[in-house]
C-alpha cells in the first residue's frame, strides 16, 4: 500500500511533455481558424469578407437586421432544434437499448440479426430517397415532424455504439444486480444507464448534431415554408443572385450555436467512468 | 409416521420439484435471451421497415432500366453496363483513393488526440475537447463555402504561399485533379477527427484508471502503455470508427457536390455524387442508379465483414 | 418479463402518439379548393415577385382568386423534389404550377410525361411569344408550359474600364472573337482587368458560343453531335485562348463568378440578360456598365452576335384540379397582360411576350447602364436569336463537353478528349 503511495506522489509531479502541448495546441489552430475566419465573417460587410480580412469589423449589427429581415431565422432555429431534439430522444431510447441488447444478450441469431441489421447504412442515401418517399407520402407523413424523424430513429450506427459500448460494461456488475433480485430492464436503467453517461454524451452529441445538420431528406420532405431547417435556410441564402457573405456567415454562427451549448452540457460527461461506481 | 407436517413437507417438495421441471425447460440463459429479443425489437422494426423495405425496392428497380418511370425489366443489364462506364470507373479509383490515405490518418489522429485529451493532468481540458469538436459541428453548406474560399485562387492559402515566396504564381487548388482530391481529404480530415475523438473519449472512460498505475509502476513508456494497454482495451470503439469511417468514406457524397463539384472534369467526383447525377441531374435512370448504389453496398459490406470477423471477438 | 412488455409498450405509445400529434399539426396546402392555386418556384425577387404582381393582376377581376407562392430555394432543389415525386407515383403531391428551366424541360417531359398537361387548347395565345422560346415547352407539337423568362445573351461592360485602355461599347459591338480577344489583351494590359469570368467546369460560355453560330451538341435525329462538330473546335480553341490570356478568369462557384464583377475584379460578363438584376445589386458601379451584343465566331457562316442562356417556363400539372382557372390566369396575365411586363420590368425580368417590344416601359433608358434602354435592346436581341436542338440530354451533353474542356486544358488533344465525350454521351442514352 505504501509503495503505491509514494509512487503516486511521483506520479502527480510529473506534468504533460512540452511536445504533447505544441502537438495539442497545433491541432487546435489548424481545427479552429477556419471558424475563426467565419467569425470575424459574420461582423464584416460582404465586401470586406471577400477581400479576406482578418479583423472583427461593426456590421454584426447590420448583418442580423438583414439575416432577420431576409429570412424566418428564428422559425428555422425553432424547427431544427424541435426536430433535433425529438430524433435525439427517440433515438436513444430504441438505439441504447438495443445495442445493450445485442450485446448482453448475445447468442448466435442476434449476432448475425445485427450484422445484417448493419446492411442498412451502406446504401446510398439517394437510392433509397424515392422508396422511403413513396412510404411516408402513403402513410400521409409529408411535410411532419414524423416522415422526417421517423426514418432516422434507429440506425445501425448508433446501436452499434452502444452495443461495443456494452463489451466493456462488466459482467460482475450484471451478476450481482440479478443476485440481488433486480430485474433485466431495472438492470438496464439503474445500473447501465448512470455509470454510461460518457457514451451517453457521446450518443447525444452526435445525434443532435446530425439532426440537426440534416439537408437532403428535409428538403424533400418539408412543403411549407414554415418548416424550414436552418441548413435549408443557409443554402438559400446562397442560391440568391447576391450573396452576402457576411449574413451567410452569421447565419453560419447562429447554425453551429446550439451544438455548442449541447456539447458544452454534455462535457462533465465525458470523465465519467464506470469505476466510480464500481467502489 | 405420517403426520400433517411430513405430508405437508411431501406436497411441497412435489410443488418444488414441478417448478424445476418448468425451470430445466426455462433456463436462466434462455429467459435471458427472450428478453434481450424484447430489448432489440422496437429498432430492429424500425430498420425493417426504414430501411430494408426501401432498399428492397431499389434491388427491384436495379433490375430494371430505362428513362424516369418508363421503365421495364433488364436483369443484369445494369451490372454490365456499369463495366464500360468510365465516369463510374473513375468515381470509384476516387473513392478508394480517399479510403486508403483518409481514414488511417484521421483515426490515428483522433486516437491520439483522444488519449491527450483523457490524461487527467491535462490543464484546460474541457476547452481543447470544444475546440477540437467545433468542426463537426459546422454545418456541410457552411464548411464548403469555407473551405472553397480558402482554397480558392485568390484565397488564403495562395496568398499565404505568395506572400512567403513558396509560389511565384497562384495555385488553382480545385483546378487540378490531385490537389482537388487532397482538399477533399483535407477538408475530411478536418471535419471528421472530432467526430471520432468523441467515441475515443468515450471509449477510454470504461478502461479502469488503475491499470495505468499498475503499468507505470513496472516501468513502460507512454507508447508501450498506449499500444499494449489502451488500443487492445479500445477494441470495440476501434472497429466501430473504422467501419463507420470506411461506410462514410465509399459513400462520400456531399464533399463532392459542395467542394469540388466532382471536378474538374470528374477527377474528384465520388460514387454517391455520380448516382445523384444520374437520378437528378441527368435524364433518370433509377434503375442503373439503383444498381449502382448496391454496388456501394457491396464494397461496404465486405470490407465491415472482414473486420468484424477479425477484430470483433469477444474475450 | 410483463415488466418489460409494459414499458416498451408504454415507451412505443408515447413515442407514437408525440409523432402523430406533431404529424397532423402541419398538413399541406389544400389544393381541392377551386379558386386557389399552388405555385413552387425559385428566387423570390425575381420569379415570385413576377408571380405575386401577376397574382394581383389577375386578383382585379377575380377577387376570390388566392394564389399561394412557395419558395424552393434554388431550381436544383425543385428538380430533386419533382423528381422524388413524380417517380414515387404520389402526383397528388405536386403543386398547381411549376416553374421549369426552359434546358430540363424536355428531360422532365420525357421521364414523367404524366406530370405535365396540355394546354394547347386553352385560351392561352401562344402566338404573342417568341417561337425560339416557346419551342422548349412544345412536344410533339403539344404546348406543356407558358413561356416566361429572357434569356437572350448580352455582353456587358465596364465603361470606365474600357475608356482607361482606349475604347468604347461600338468597338465591342458586332465584332469578331478574334477582334475581341486582341481589345481585351490591350484592355488586361492597360488596366489589369479581365473582361470575362466563368464558372469552372460548368461553363455556359461555351454553350452560348455554340448557339450562336446556330449549333447544338445533338443533331437533328438526337444523336450526339461532339466530335465531329467544326463549330465546337473553334469555340473550344477560341475559350482555352481567352483563359490562357488571362483576359477571361474563372470562378469556382457561382458566388465567386458573380462577386467577380460585382467587386470589380472583373470589367464585363456575358451571360443571360437576367444577369443584369445582379449587376445593379452592386449600387456602386452604378453609371458605368453598358450593355451590347455578343462576338461572333470566326470563320464559321452561320455565326451570329446574338445567342441564348437560361430562361424557363411555367408548367400546370397533373395534381391541378381546375386547370381551367390556371389556363385563364395565364392567358389573363402572362399571356396577354402588357401591365403585368412593365410592372416587373424594373426587377430586371423580360418576357419574351412579343408585344412588349412596343412597350414604352422597355423604351425608357436606364440610369445604372448609362442611359441605354436595355429592355428594348433586350428584346431585339432574343429577336435574332438562333434556335438550335436542345434535346433532353441537355446536362447529360453540357458535363461531358465541359470534361472535355477540361482535358484540353491540361494538355490532352481536343479530338480525342471530345471522342470521349461523345463516348460517355452515347454511353448516358443508352446506346
Amino acid at each position: 500500500m505504501s509503495v503505491i503511495n509514494i509512487n503516486k506522489k511521483t506520479k502527480s509531479t510529473q506534468s504533460l511533455g512540452v511536445g504533447t502541448y505544441t502537438f495539442l495546441i497545433v491541432a487546435v489552430i489548424l481545427s479552429v481558424f477556419p471558424l475563426f475566419w467565419m467569425v470575424i465573417a459574420a461582423t464584416n460587410k460582404s465586401v470586406d469578407v471577400i477581400s479576406g480580412t482578418l479583423i472583427p469589423g461593426s456590421n454584426l449589427a447590420t448583418n442580423y437586421k438583414n439575416l432577420i429581415g431576409s429570412t424566418n431565422l428564428w422559425q428555422a432555429m425553432w424547427n431544427s432544434f424541435k426536430y433535433a431534439g425529438i430524433m435525439t430522444v427517440l433515438s436513444l431510447l430504441v438505439c441504447s437499448i438495443a445495442g445493450y441488447g445485442f450485446e448482453i444478450y448475445h447468442d448466435k441469431h442476434k449476432d448475425r440479426l445485427f450484422s445484417f441489421l448493419l446492411l442498412a447504412m451502406m446504401i446510398p442515401f439517394a437510392a433509397v430517397m424515392i422508396p422511403l418517399y413513396q412510404m411516408v407520402s402513403e402513410y400521409g407523413l409529408l411535410n411532419s415532424t414524423a416522415g422526417f424523424v421517423l426514418p432516422t430513429i434507429s440506425t445501425p450506427f448508433l446501436i452499434m455504439l452502444f452495443r461495443q459500448n456494452s463489451r466493456s460494461f462488466p459482467h460482475e456488475i450484471i451478476d450481482a444486480a440479478r443476485i440481488d433480485g433486480l430485474s433485466e430492464i431495472g438492470i438496464f436503467i439503474r445500473i447501465y444507464i448512470p455509470t454510461q453517461k460518457a457514451v451517453f454524451a457521446a450518443a447525444v452529441t452526435v445525434v443532435f448534431m446530425n439532426g440537426w445538420n440534416n439537408y437532403l431528406w428535409p428538403k424533400i420532405i418539408m412543403q411549407s415554408n414554415d418548416s424550414i431547417s436552418m441548413p435549408m435556410l443557409i443554402a438559400g441564402l446562397q442560391s440568391g443572385y447576391v450573396t452576402d457573405y457576411g449574413v451567410l456567415m452569421l447565419s453560419v454562427l447562429f447554425c453551429i450555436l446550439p451544438m455548442l451549448i449541447i456539447f458544452f452540457a454534455m462535457q462533465r460527461y465525458f470523465t465519467q467512468g464506470i469505476t466510480g461506481s464500481i467502489k | 409416521m405420517y403426520s400433517l407436517r411430513s405430508w405437508r413437507n411431501n406436497k411441497l417438495s412435489h410443488k418444488k420439484q414441478k417448478q424445476m421441471q418448468i425451470k430445466s425447460k426455462l433456463t436462466v440463459e434462455n429467459k435471458l435471451s427472450i428478453t434481450g429479443w424484447f430489448f432489440i425489437l422496437p429498432a430492429t422494426l424500425l430498420i425493417f421497415a426504414m430501411s430494408f423495405y426501401p432498399m428492397f425496392k431499389a434491388l427491384y428497380m436495379s433490375f430494371r432500366t430505362g428513362i424516369g418511370v418508363n421503365m421495364e425489366w433488364a436483369g443484369l443489364y445494369n451490372f454490365t453496363r456499369m463495366l464500360k462506364d468510365k465516369i463510374f470507373m473513375q468515381s470509384v479509383r476516387n473513392n478508394f483513393f480517399y479510403l486508403i490515405i483518409q481514414v488511417p490518418i484521421m483515426l490515428v489522429l483522433a486516437i491520439t488526440l483522444a488519449s491527450i485529451l483523457n490524461n487527467p493532468k491535462l490543464k484546460y481540458k474541457g476547452l481543447f475537447r470544444i475546440l477540437l469538436f467545433l468542426p463537426c459541428a459546422t454545418p456541410l453548406v457552411a464548411y464548403s463555402v469555407i473551405f472553397r474560399s480558402l482554397f480558392a485562387i485568390d484565397g488564403y492559402f495562395n496568398t499565404i504561399l505568395l506572400n512567403f515566396g513558396i509560389l511565384s504564381k497562384a495555385y488553382n487548388f480545385l483546378g487540378h485533379p490531385t490537389s482537388a482530391k487532397i482538399v477533399i481529404i483535407i477538408a475530411l480530415i478536418w471535419r471528421w477527427t472530432g467526430y471520432n475523438i468523441v467515441f475515443y473519449l468515450a471509449g477510454l472512460q470504461n478502461i479502469d484508471p488503475s491499470i495505468y498505475e499498475a503499468v507505470k509502476l513496472e516501468g513502460a513508456s507512454k507508447f508501450q502503455t498506449f499500444f499494449s494497454i489502451t488500443a487492445p482495451l479500445l477494441k470495440p470503439m476501434i472497429l466501430l470508427t473504422s467501419i463507420m469511417s470506411i461506410n462514410g468514406t465509399l459513400q462520400l457524397f456531399d464533399e463532392s457536390v459542395n467542394l469540388t463539384a466532382g471536378g474538374p472534369a470528374n477527377a474528384s467526383i465520388t460514387m454517391s455524387h455520380y448516382i445523384y447525377n444520374l437520378s437528378f441531374k441527368y435524364v433518370p435512370n433509377f434503375g442503373y442508379a439503383a444498381a449502382l448504389s448496391y454496388v456501394i453496398l457491396l464494397l461496404v459490406a465486405f470490407l465491415a465483414l472482414i473486420q468484424m470477423k477479425v477484430v470483433d471477438v469477444r474475450d | 418479463m410483463k415488466k418489460i412488455l409494459f414499458t416498451l409498450a408504454c415507451i412505443t405509445i408515447a413515442a407514437s402518439s408525440l409523432l402523430m400529434a406533431s404529424g397532423q399539426k402541419e398538413a399541406t396546402v389544400d389544393t381541392s379548393k377551386s379558386d386557389e392555386l399552388v405555385v413552387w418556384l425559385w428566387d423570390m425577387g425575381f420569379n415570385g415577385a413576377t408571380m405575386q404582381k401577376a397574382a394581383e393582376i389577375y386578383k382585379e377581376d377575380h377577387p376570390e382568386f388566392n394564389l399561394v407562392i412557395e419558395d424552393q430555394g434554388d431550381w436544383n432543389t425543385l428538380q430533386t423534389k419533382l423528381t422524388t415525386i413524380a417517380s414515387s407515383g404520389k402526383l397528388d403531391s405536386l403543386p398547381d404550377i411549376l416553374l421549369i428551366q426552359d434546358n430540363a424541360f424536355q428531360k422532365n417531359y420525357m421521364s414523367f410525361p404524366e406530370v405535365f398537361t396540355d394546354l394547347s387548347n386553352t385560351n392561352i395565345d401562344y402566338t404573342q411569344f417568341a417561337s425560339g422560346k416557346t419551342g422548349y415547352s412544345v412536344i410533339d407539337g403539344k404546348n406543356y408550359g407558358v413561356p416566361f423568362d429572357n434569356g437572350a445573351v448580352i455582353f456587358g461592360y465596364r465603361t470606365d474600364i474600357l475608356a482607361k485602355a482606349g475604347y468604347t461599347i461600338d468597338d465591342f459591338t458586332d465584332i469578331t472573337w478574334s477582334q475581341w480577344l486582341k481589345q481585351a489583351r490591350v484592355v488586361l494590359e492597360k488596366t489589369g482587368k479581365p473582361l470575362l469570368s466563368a464558372q469552372a467546369g460548368s461553363s455556359d460560355i461555351i454553350n452560348m458560343m455554340l448557339q450562336s453560330a446556330g449549333a447544338s451538341l445533338f443533331n437533328t435525329d438526337g444523336s450526339p453531335n461532339i466530335v465531329n462538330n467544326d463549330v465546337l473546335y473553334k469555340v473550344a480553341e477560341t475559350y482555352m485562348q481567352m483563359l490562357d490570356d488571362g483576359t477571361c478568369i474563372e470562378a469556382t462557384d457561382w458566388s465567386g463568378y458573380t462577386n467577380s464583377f460585382s467587386s470589380g475584379a472583373v470589367a464585363g460578363t456575358m451571360t443571360g440578360c437576367w444577369i443584369a438584376a445582379t449587376i445593379q445589386g452592386a449600387t456602386d458601379q452604378a453609371g458605368k456598365w453598358k450593355i451590347t451584343n455578343m462576338p461572333s465566331l470566326d470563320g464559321i457562316p452561320t455565326a451570329t452576335n446574338y445567342s441564348n442562356n437560361g430562361g424557363s417556363s411555367w408548367a400546370v400539372t397533373s395534381a391541378c384540379k381546375n386547370v381551367d382557372l390556371a389556363a385563364d390566369f395565364f392567358a389573363m396575365t402572362f399571356g396577354s397582360s402588357m401591365e403585368l411586363y412593365d410592372a416587373v420590368a424594373q426587377n430586371g425580368v423580360l418576357g419574351t411576350y412579343l408585344p412588349s417590344a412596343n412597350s414604352s416601359v422597355y423604351s425608357q433608358p436606364n440610369e445604372f447602364f448609362s442611359g441605354q434602354p436595355i429592355m428594348s435592346i433586350i428584346t431585339e436581341f432574343a429577336g435574332k436569336v438562333p434556335a438550335i436542338e436542345g434535346g433532353a440530354y441537355y446536362y447529360d451533353a453540357r458535363d461531358a463537353v465541359c470534361t472535355a474542356i477540361t482535358q484540353i486544358q491540361s494538355g490532352a488533344v481536343a479530338k480525342e478528349a471530345f471522342q470521349d465525350a461523345q463516348d460517355t454521351v452515347n454511353f448516358m442514352m443508352g446506346n
